[in-house]
């Protein structure tokens, strides 16, 4: 398939990480980016650690990919020593052009996967996201909005029906996509909270603010919060493309 | 002139059977890149490389040497350390290019043993490891006068020591700095930065008074004296004493594999931090001079810095020029044991010193057994106290590198092997490097008998090491 969503999935490789059960399975359709990286302290050079690790991890590394190749997957590894794992994984995201980044966490059986929508921004590759990773899966998707003050119902359904319209086009089975509104609420606090009876919540990179800094990305504390893995789709990056 | 084929990737082993490791197989901005999807992050940034550079060389030329350097040439020390930063710079720019065409760990020793040949690149990395260890040790003892200025500041004196109380602080100041650096406290790099800018700031404030009350303009004659106090000579061999002060942008090049675009920021970390040192060591001479005259600021010692601070500012001046002072040698040290373990890193990679020599510790992630050989011999050295005797031995060793790694330009430009393919060239090719190696040898011959005989035997050894150790290793651009 021409259209697999790159999805990066960042592991640090030499610390015992390894890739929950259940998530072979949830990335069959993508194209998985395979980040092995091991985070060494600023007084190691970066190629001292390579000399005594990389056979190590690149031997963990084949047992891996062979993990997401059985599933269906097709696959593309890096093997990174480096200082930053943050830089390294925002580098990998745009030399690869990933769509999403997965937060791993063991799901037993995917049935359902919760959407969070935020708004029309970056609406085009969360549904590429949703479309590649679950046109073929049994799961049933719920697109999931929190509408804010001046937004009216009738625009929130807008939304959200567009996005399932788009989905069904791309071979998403209509009858497996649900739509779910809320409103009055903080949008990260109902999101942690509906996420619970989920297997799997696919939701949007959100642009770093004063309050990112403070408190993390919002995505990043569902990651911590939610038991099962999240998929976080990612900012156009500039220049891309 | 044509490099053969062969001569072009690492091979041969040493006497335990260790091969050098295989090259890398491209650079980019962010990453060197190895066979099989391997990479190694690049993470230090402009501002990261200008801080080893300036963190490393501000330490020195303003907090110990003034004094020292005052009193051997008089107010002609501004001319001596303008004549080193002309010098490093001269220096500075074909490491430049080298380091654009070739941005690897172990800096100096890299270009050479890849331009001109592993013996001399052997000779040349042993001298920069322990170069830096000379230097490291000066630092700290440098650092030790500080602490005890410190606590003479506080009313603490401390007597009755078989040594002296600097050598002895110099000690405790080395085994915490190796300590620290082997058990991985993380962000020592970010400190650095930190330490630089607080540095620069207070520096630049408090010279800008220096440089008003100097020129009279708060009304205070400056000491008349005579520019030539001492004679010309002395300008000279003072400038050779001063070099260490000039050691850091080769530092920058020790780290060359993990700075970030390397074909932009290797020569402005380098060239900038040459630049902006000099103009402080220039103006800080300056004012020193001006404020007490030569002969007393070199009775003052390798505080004196101190004291013109008191002078100018009153106590709370002293008070800041102290707390500079301690950063400042703390810094240099820092860096310069963390430099000294890249080299001996980058010897091991090429199987030149033991492989078991780049060990990292497991538990820490950090490399013990390297950090171990910079901070060991740094402790003998510190021990012997001799301020003079270390700086003008790592001055030694480094100039040697200097003018080498000139003549590496010029051989490999000459011989354009197709892996050379420097971003960055430097203007005024060849009298750049042609000067640049004649002013390194010539400062040299300005230097003490003592200093000049213990650097040779260094190199002595160093080769005697290579041909015992590792005659048959070929390295890329070996001829």
């Amino acid at each position: 398939m021409s259209d697999r969503p790159a999805v990066l999935v960042p592991i640090r490789v030499l610390k015992g990480e390894s890739i929950p059960d259940g998530v072979p399975e949830l990335l069959a359709d993508a194209h998985v980016v395979l980040l092995g990286y091991h985070v060494i302290p600023e007084q190691t050079p970066p190629g001292q650690a390579r000399m005594q690790f990389e056979e190590q991890a690149t031997a963990r590394m084949d047992e891996l990919e062979s993990l997401f190749e059985d599933a269906g997957a097709t696959v593309e590894r890096r093997l990174v020593f480096t200082g930053e794992a943050q830089k390294t994984i925002d580098r990998t995201i745009y030399e690869h052009d990933c769509l999403a980044v997965l937060v791993p966490d063991a799901v037993v059986a995917l049935e359902d996967v919760l959407v969070a929508v935020r708004g029309t921004v970056g609406i085009d590759r969360l549904a590429r996201v949703v479309s590649g990773l679950f046109a073929n899966a049994d799961a049933d998707v719920t697109l999931y909005h929190v509408a804010g003050e001046s937004e009216s119902d009738a625009d929130a359904e807008t939304l959200l029906s567009g996005l399932a319209d788009r989905l069904a086009e791309s071979g998403v089975d209509p009858d497996r996509i649900e739509t779910r509104i809320e409103r009055d609420r903080k949008p990260l606090a109902a999101i942690i909270e509906a996420s619970d009876t989920f297997d799997a919540v696919v939701m949007g990179e959100s642009d770093p603010s004063l309050a990112t800094f403070v408190f993390g990305m919002p995505a990043e504390q569902v990651a911590e919060r939610f038991l099962g893995p999240v998929l976080i789709v990612q900012r156009e990056r500039p220049e891309s493309e | 002139m044509s490099t053969p084929e062969a001569g072009d990737e690492p091979g041969g082993e040493n006497v335990t059977g260790e091969r050098p490791e295989a090259e890398p197989v491209g650079v980019t901005e962010e990453t060197t890149v190895h066979e099989e999807d391997v990479e190694l992050e690049r993470t230090i940034g402009l501002v990261g490389g200008l801080a080893i550079g300036i963190g490393t060389m501000i330490g020195a030329g303003i907090f110990v040497f003034p004094g020292l350097a005052a009193s051997e040439a008089g107010p002609a020390a501004t001319l001596s350390f303008a004549i080193g930063g002309v010098i490093a710079l001269l220096v500075a720019l074909p490491t430049s290019e080298l380091a654009t065409a070739m941005p690897r760990s172990g800096g100096g020793y890299y270009f050479i043993s890849r331009t001109m040949g592993t013996s001399y690149g052997a000779v040349v990395g042993l001298g920069l490891w322990l170069g830096l260890v000379f230097a490291s040790a000066f630092y700290l003892v440098g650092l030790g006068h500080y602490v005890v200025a410190v606590l003479a500041e506080i009313g603490v004196s401390i007597t009755g020591l078989p040594v002296g109380p600097h050598v002895l602080l110099g000690l405790l100041f080395g085994i915490a700095l190796t300590a620290l650096s082997v058990t991985g406290t993380e962000n020592t790099a970010s400190l650095q930065n930190v330490i630089v800018v607080v540095l620069l700031v207070i520096l630049t404030g408090f010279l800008t008074y220096g440089v008003l009350d100097a020129t009279g303009l708060f009304g205070r004659e400056s000491v008349p004296e005579a520019f030539f106090s001492q004679g010309q000579l002395p300008v000279l061999s003072t400038a050779a004493l001063v070099f260490t002060s000039y050691l850091g942008f080769a530092q920058v090049a020790t780290v060359a594999g993990e700075i970030t675009e390397p074909k932009r920021n290797l020569p402005l970390a380098m060239v900038g931090s040459v630049l902006i040192v000099t103009l402080f060591y220039v103006v800080t001479i300056f004012v020193a001079t001006s404020s007490f005259g030569a002969e007393r600021l070199g009775q003052f010692g390798e505080t004196a810095m101190v004291e013109v601070a008191r002078d100018l500012l009153g106590r709370p001046g002293a008070v800041l020029i102290l707390a500079a002072g301690l950063l400042a040698t703390f810094s240099s040290a820092n860096a310069s044991i963390l430099s000294a373990s890249r080299s001996v890193y980058a010897l091991s990679r090429d199987a030149l010193l033991p492989r078991w020599a780049s060990r990292i510790n497991l538990q820490y992630g950090t490399p013990h057994v390297a950090l171990g050989m910079a901070g060991g011999p740094i402790l003998v050295l510190v021990a012997t106290g001799q301020v003079e005797v270390l700086a003008e031995v790592a001055s030694f060793l480094h100039l040697v590198l200097y003018a080498l790694m000139c003549v590496a330009l010029l051989v490999v430009r000459r011989r354009d092997p197709p892996w050379y393919d420097p971003s960055f060239t430097i203007p005024g090719y060849p009298a750049v490097p042609v000067l640049g190696a004649v002013a390194s040898a010539g400062l040299i011959a300005f230097m003490e008998l003592a200093s000049i005989a213990i650097g040779v035997a260094i190199m002595a050894l160093s080769y005697l090491w290579y041909r015992y150790y590792a005659t048959d290793i070929r390295l890329k651009g070996d001829v």
